[in-house]
């Protein structure tokens, strides 16, 4: 078949055969995936950092004279980009993507390794710029994460002189990247797969990871073109999305642009955003739980086609987040109905997941811990968006810290849930060596109770009312004394949750050097990526001999076999079909 | 419109792919190799039609974009939405572009019976024509800039630059790949079966990108008359 000429033609065009071509300038998919991941988790420590600064200013206001109204919107804004951007999108699908396509395919590499380390390199340089605006005059931008003209590039907000240009740029720069990646990810489980590795024998991670890079391929362009747009507006002059704004007392010279077509280019990017992040955490939690519960998973076809039907309505749903910003009220209706119908699909997952759990042989590992915890998160957060997805109901919480706590639930917390399972999961392959127990359970632990600490407090304000993306609130009627008091305990609790995420640094390095020396199957998982002849696998992943598909991959716990699991390259036992 | 035709693409690769794929097997219950998807297109091929599914998406919206800031400005005055009158050099650039492409099928259709010398040469002049119709464009932006009549902030003025130029940056992507393709069409050597077959195939993949931009310079061609 052709794609098992094209795998095996890769191992002879890039064998790497220096310190640099095998550490630096890779084409290994597996080496490319660690450097996005430590990229994205270095930038993601400095996002943390500035959420740590925000919550400063908001729990002990008056209190931290380094903190400025001007900084504070620098804060805000970074923070979600960088999140969002530079660290999900890039872990979920420039990490774990390049990391388990290959392998969970029994793929010697992606198709085209080249672009696929230029892809990395391109990422990289719009991490540089974004940083590089902090330190450039002015800082960076402090439009707030969404970016909205007119304010984005009007005078006052900060960084309106280089800030925002930067991070335009830099956000072109990271669909260039992304599109170079994603056309590697999407061909790879097209063409790349062995022999038999039908569609409907991939795990679950990779079907999330798949259909995440096709909805990333068709929305990010929407952002390409909103970046372009706003930038030559703030460049040249143009007047694509700049209105009549009299500042100051006097005209700024702008006039007959259209704020509204810029929110729903972002928008039309936004949405689609969350589920580019949430379905390789669906894909990749799925796995978790069948493995570590020791049962197959329950409706694979239907997760199959959650996963497809949720990616195709994220399309239709973007205008839920401007009900706001004035609306024919029958679009308003439109979107959300289609809004509530999206929760069918995911409905069905959440259920799956937990019949999955259901009588199953459950072990509470270290990546278990995290996969169960998602569920808890996810739950909640899904569950509050079922009240934001409703105009009547949206309009009276709409930008209150309600919204705050539940998209940091459902986007920020439970994605990140399912991506610390993942790394405790996998760091035995990818680094030979096993997690230390203690430290994984403390980390878990602090963060799965912090980060309740933090948001649930965050629904009872915006309740109240406590509007979002105010530096100070001085004596307010809205905001209770009781009210003061959850801000400050949602501070503490984040500190806490921070310095959790210091344990879990010291963990990877701890384990790096003194960690056990991990079993090659160390979860007796089925997946092919398991079942490399090395841990951590060599270049070419799988020695002279491509691996056969044989079965699903979720043969646990089958009466009559010999062991709770039958990994995908063993053959029946009564040869039947073996090659 | 620009959410029913991007519906409409994502919803017909969706069908596409459930029923090419047979979503309704059951995994559970088969064991041993199963023939499975037979994937005839070979890797470059797919990736093609992947990027050119990501490009439609870029232009779709580009598309929306112009409708809604024709028709839903803010503010009027002097940036309310006048039509800028469209040279009459463009009907001559898209002649050159259609014959750029009926040059590349050419030289498709020649590599197919592995006729490399009138294939290099059919592809040396889609190279030209490409070339002659990038200075065509920008020889229509410098005719209506002279005009005085537009300014930046002219919303169809600077549409009428910013679509073209994002149509003609794809064109130069292409450029390059296609002068690599020629200079390879100039050294292959013919009797060796490997390289003339991937030749064919990077032919082939160019011509594709090639009658592809022409489509999306109708497209927008017709948009730009239009409006």
């Amino acid at each position: 078949m052709a794609y098992v000429a094209i795998a095996d033609r890769d191992h002879h065009l890039h064998d790497p055969d220096t310190f640099v071509t095998k550490y630096i300038w890779s084409q290994d998919h597996k080496v490319i995936a660690i450097q996005y991941g430590s990229v994205a988790i270095f930038v993601g420590l400095i996002a943390l950092g500035l959420s740590l600064l925000m919550r400063l200013q908001i729990g002990f206001p008056d209190t931290f004279s380094f903190i400025t109204p001007y900084n504070y919107y620098q804060f805000v804004t970074m923070h979600g980009m960088i999140m969002v951007i530079y660290l999900l999108t890039a872990l979920f699908l420039g990490g774990f993507g390049n990391y388990l396509i290959p392998l969970m395919c029994g793929a010697r590499d992606m198709v085209f390794p080249y672009m696929n380390m230029l892809s990395f390199w391109v990422y990289l340089l719009s991490v540089i710029v974004l940083i590089a605006s902090f330190f450039a005059p002015g800082g960076p931008t402090g439009a707030g994460w969404t970016l909205y003209p007119p304010q984005a590039i009007a005078e006052g907000t900060p960084g309106v002189d280089w800030g925002i240009v930067l991070m335009l740029v830099s956000l072109a720069i990271f669909i260039v990247a992304f599109t170079m990646g994603g056309l590697n990810y999407v061909t790879t489980v097209l063409q790349a797969r062995c022999r038999g590795m039908t569609l409907m024998r991939m795990p679950l991670s990779v079907w999330g990871i798949f259909v995440a890079t096709i909805l990333g391929l068709f929305a990010f362009p929407a952002l390409l073109v909103a970046a372009i747009m706003l930038l030559l507006d703030r460049l040249i002059g143009t007047s694509f999305f700049m209105p009549a704004v009299l500042s100051m007392g006097s005209e700024a010279g702008t006039d007959g642009g259209s704020p509204i077509l810029f929110q729903h280019l972002f928008w039309f990017f936004g949405h689609p955003e969350v589920y580019i992040v949430a379905l390789p955490a669906f894909g990749i939690v799925s796995d978790l739980l069948s493995t570590h519960a020791r049962k197959n998973i329950f409706g694979y076809r239907m997760m199959v086609w959650a996963i497809v039907a949720i990616g195709a309505l994220s399309f239709v749903v973007w205008a839920h987040h401007m009900y706001v910003s004035g609306m024919n009220p029958y679009f308003g209706f439109f979107f959300a109905t289609t809004t509530l119908i999206i929760a069918v699909p995911t409905a069905i997952k959440v259920y799956n997941w937990i019949l999955t759990l259901w009588r199953g042989n459950i072990h509470f590992t270290l990546p278990m811990m995290w996969a169960t915890g998602f569920i808890f998160t996810f739950v909640h957060g899904g569950l509050t968006g079922l009240f934001l997805g409703n105009v009547t109901v949206d309009l009276p919480l709409s930008d209150t810290y309600f919204v705050i706590g539940h998209f940091h639930m459902v986007m920020g917390v439970s994605p990140v849930m399912v991506l610390f399972g993942a790394i405790y999961h996998w760091f035995p392959k990818m680094t030979g060596k096993m997690p230390n127990e203690v430290l994984g359970r403390i980390h878990f632990w602090m963060t799965f109770l912090g980060t309740y600490a933090i948001y649930l407090p965050m629904h009872y304000l915006g309740i109240l009312g406590m509007p979002r993306r105010y530096y100070a609130y001085g004596d307010t009627e809205i905001l209770p004394e009781s009210g003061v008091l959850a801000n400050q305990s949602i501070t503490i609790a984040a500190i806490i949750v921070a310095l959790a995420q210091v344990i879990f640094l010291i963990n990877v390095f701890y384990s790096l050097r003194n960690g056990k020396t991990a079993d090659p199957n160390p979860w007796r998982a089925t997946t092919l990526e398991w079942q490399t002849p090395e841990t951590p696998p060599k270049h070419g992943n799988w020695g002279p001999k491509l691996p056969v598909v044989y079965r699903w991959a979720y043969d646990y716990s089958v009466p009559g076999a010999s062991r709770d699991f039958i990994p995908q390259n063993e053959p029946p036992r009564d040869g039947a079909g073996a090659a | 419109m620009m959410i029913a035709l991007v519906i409409a693409m994502l919803t017909g690769i969706t069908i596409w792919w459930l029923l090419v794929q047979r979503l309704k097997t059951k995994p559970w219950t088969e064991q041993g190799v199963i023939p499975g998807s037979q994937d005839t297109m070979t890797a470059p091929r797919t990736g093609l039609f992947v990027f050119l599914a990501m490009v439609s998406s870029l232009f779709l919206v580009f598309v929306g974009a112009y409708i809604m800031r024709k028709d839903h400005g803010h503010g009027g005055g002097m940036h309310e939405w006048v039509p800028v009158d469209d040279p009459s050099v463009l009907w001559l650039n898209t002649a050159v572009l259609v014959l750029a492409s009926v040059a590349m099928q050419y030289a498709r259709g020649r590599m197919a019976h592995d006729r490399v010398a009138p294939a290099r040469i059919a592809f040396a002049i889609a190279g030209v024509l490409s070339i002659l119709f990038l200075v065509g464009q920008v020889s229509a932006w410098v005719s209506l800039s002279a005009t005085g009549l537009y300014t930046v902030a002219t919303p169809a003025y600077s549409f009428f630059i910013l679509l073209p130029a994002v149509h003609g940056l794809h064109l130069v992507g292409g450029l390059v790949v296609l002068a690599r393709a020629t200079t390879r069409l100039w050294r292959v050597d013919t009797a060796n079966v490997v390289a003339l077959e991937r030749l064919r195939m990077s032919v082939s993949l160019c011509t594709t990108y090639w009658h592809f931009l022409l489509l999306v310079w109708i497209g927008l061609f017709w948009l730009l008359l239009s409006t």
